[in-house]
């Protein structure tokens, strides 16, 4: 699991059908310093209603989206685990 | 899954028996600084490129979500296949904003 930042939204009509019905948001992970970017942004599926902007905690547990997509041959592998509060140590989206 | 944007295809002479009648599209992953550029900007300098199985029929120019690593071969289950970078999705939009004009 991992902090990101949701920095957009896509949307896709041809795509795997495991995607149907999900929210599909683009999250830049972040490194170790809460700010710094790691590596190029990420499509993960949502049900958690995180918007732009907003710190995310990202599993990157293939096997665990393919429970919660209910299906096991999807080839999606982040997804949306929680939105930390503000305020919480660490936060990227603390004030300084 | 990052996006990618098709740059090519690439076709097999010969190939794994469990790949045939497969094809096979050129895409290069873009950053965030690429994805939030005007889109008329080109994918100038390309860093890295990768070979996608594209069974959606993705066209030149198209962004593709490319599913990477162990999940790029799961659609095909029960089937195995040795393949490692598959197109989920065409994107038909994104709405991109720069991580510095977020609020904090």
């Amino acid at each position: 699991m991992q902090l990101g930042i949701v920095v957009g939204t896509a949307t896709a009509t041809v795509k795997h059908r495991s995607m149907e019905g999900w929210k599909l948001l683009l999250v830049q992970l972040l490194s170790a310093d809460g700010r710094s970017p790691d590596g190029e942004p990420v499509l993960a599926v949502d049900r958690l209603g995180a918007g732009r902007g907003e710190t995310v905690m990202l599993s990157s547990d293939g096997k665990g989206t393919c429970e919660l997509l209910k299906s096991e041959t999807t080839p999606v592998r982040y997804s949306v685990m929680g939105i930390p509060d503000r305020g919480a140590p660490n936060n990227p989206t603390n004030d300084e | 899954m990052r996006i990618g944007k098709i740059i090519g295809t690439v076709t097999l002479n010969h190939s794994h028996p469990s790949l045939r009648g497969a094809t096979y599209k050129l895409a290069v992953p873009l950053s965030l600084a690429e994805l939030t550029a005007t889109v008329e900007d080109s994918v100038d300098k390309v860093a890295e490129t990768v070979v996608v199985y594209d069974e959606l029929g993705a066209g030149q120019g198209s962004l593709i979500a490319i599913s990477e690593g162990g999940e790029a071969a799961q659609p095909f289950l029960p089937a195995e296949k040795p393949v490692d970078a598959y197109n989920a999705a065409i994107l038909d939009q994104i709405d991109v904003k720069p991580m510095n004009s977020i609020p904090k």
